[in-house]
C-alpha cells in the first residue's frame, strides 16, 4: 500500500495511508500516514464501534488536509486496551513451542503452494 | 523497585510492534534464512492538495479481496488462506456494497477476527463524510489492490494500473487503508 501511496502522490494524488504496522509504512517512506496501534486488520478503528470509526477516518481526513510534509505520521490517541500484552503475541517466535513452530512451517509452505498456483496457473496442455 | 517506577513511564512493551524485526526473527525460526527486503525509500514525495477537501474527489482503496465462496474459509475468524489472494487490481462502485474480506492477509489473528469490515473498508463512513461536505464526494469507484510478495510486480505492474483508474475517475485524494 504505501508503494501505491508513493506512486499516486508522484503523479498528482494527494494521498494518506491508514495502517497499523508502524515501522513497515514508515521505513517505506509515505507522504501522509495516520497510525493506529491497533492489532493488524483494523486500521480504520475498532470493530463494531461506528465512534471509534468516524473519529479515525474523520482523523485521517485531517491529516490528508494538514500534513506540511512528506513523512507526516499522525499517532490516532485511541488505545486498543488498557493492558498493551496484546502485542507480545504477533509473530513472536519466543512465545512458541517447537511443535508449534514445526507446524506453522508446514502451513506457511502449504499456503505458498497455493498462493503460487494462483500467481502462476499451469499452461494449457497442447 | 526500578529508579523509573514512579515516573509515570508506560511499560516497555507498550509501544508500536517491532514487525519488521519481529517477521524476520520468525522466519528466521521457521527455517527461511534469507530475509524479505521491505520497501524502503530515503524520500518520499509530496502533492499538496490543491482544493479545500470539502470540494475533492476522493477514492478508497484497500487491500481486502471480494468474498468468494468457492475460495474456503474467509472468516470471521478464518485462518491465513492464500487461496483467497488476488493477483490484479479490480474496481468496484462506491455507491453500493460491497462484502469485502481480508482472510488472505497477514492480520492479528489472535486479537481481532475480521467480522466487522467497517474496520478495514471505511467505504460507509467516506460516504457519511461526503453526505456532511467534510469531502466534495466519494470516487465513483474504490479499487483493490494486490498484496503481491515481487516489490517489481507491485511497481511495474500494479501501481500505474491503480494510476490509471484513479485518473479515469479524475480523484483529487485517495485514501489507502492498508492490513
Amino acid at each position: 500500500m504505501s508503494l501505491a501511496a508513493r506512486h499516486l502522490e508522484e503523479n498528482g494524488i494527494a494521498t494518506l495511508v491508514m495502517g497499523c504496522a508502524k515501522d513497515v509504512v514508515e521505513y517505506c517512506g509515505v507522504p501522509r500516514f495516520l497510525f493506529s496501534d491497533f492489532p493488524l486488520g483494523n486500521a480504520a478503528g475498532r470493530p463494531k464501534d461506528p465512534r471509534s470509526q468516524a473519529f479515525t477516518l474523520e482523523l485521517a481526513l485531517r491529516v490528508l488536509e494538514a500534513a506540511p510534509a512528506p513523512r507526516t505520521t499522525v499517532q490516532s490517541p485511541l488505545r486498543w486496551s488498557a493492558d498493551p500484552s496484546w502485542k507480545l503475541d504477533y509473530s513472536n517466535i519466543a512465545r512458541l513451542s517447537e511443535e508449534e513452530i514445526r507446524l506453522r512451517r508446514d502451513e506457511f509452505d502449504r499456503q505458498k503452494e497455493i498462493a503460487r498456483r494462483i500467481r502462476e496457473p499451469p499452461a494449457r496442455a497442447k | 523497585m526500578s529508579a523509573h517506577d514512579n515516573l509515570g513511564f508506560a511499560p516497555k512493551e507498550d509501544a508500536p510492534i517491532p514487525y519488521m524485526q519481529r517477521i524476520r526473527d520468525y522466519y528466521l525460526a521457521l527455517g527461511y534464512p534469507t530475509p524479505y527486503r521491505w520497501a524502503h525509500y530515503a524520500e518520499a514525495p509530496f502533492q499538496p492538495l490543491e482544493k479545500p477537501l470539502a470540494q475533492c474527489r476522493v477514492a478508497l482503496i484497500t487491500t481486502a479481496a471480494p468474498y468468494q465462496p468457492s475460495k474456503g474459509d474467509q472468516g470471521p475468524g478464518a485462518p491465513y488462506n492464500a487461496a483467497a489472494k488476488f493477483y490484479a487490481v479490480y474496481s468496484g462502485e462506491s455507491a453500493v456494497d460491497h462484502d469485502l474480506r481480508i482472510s488472505h492477509l497477514a492480520i492479528d489473528r489472535a486479537h481481532t477476527t475480521g467480522e466487522d469490515a467497517n474496520t478495514w473498508f471505511p467505504l460507509a463512513q467516506l460516504r457519511r463524510c461526503a453526505a456532511v461536505g467534510r469531502i466534495g464526494e466519494v470516487a465513483p469507484h474504490f479499487h483493490g489492490m494486490p498484496t503481491n510478495r515481487s516489490h517489481r510486480t507491485t511497481l511495474e505492474k500494479d501501481c500505474p494500473e491503480l494510476l490509471a483508474r484513479c485518473r479515469e475517475d479524475r480523484v483529487d485524494a485517495a485514501i489507502l487503508v492498508a492490513n
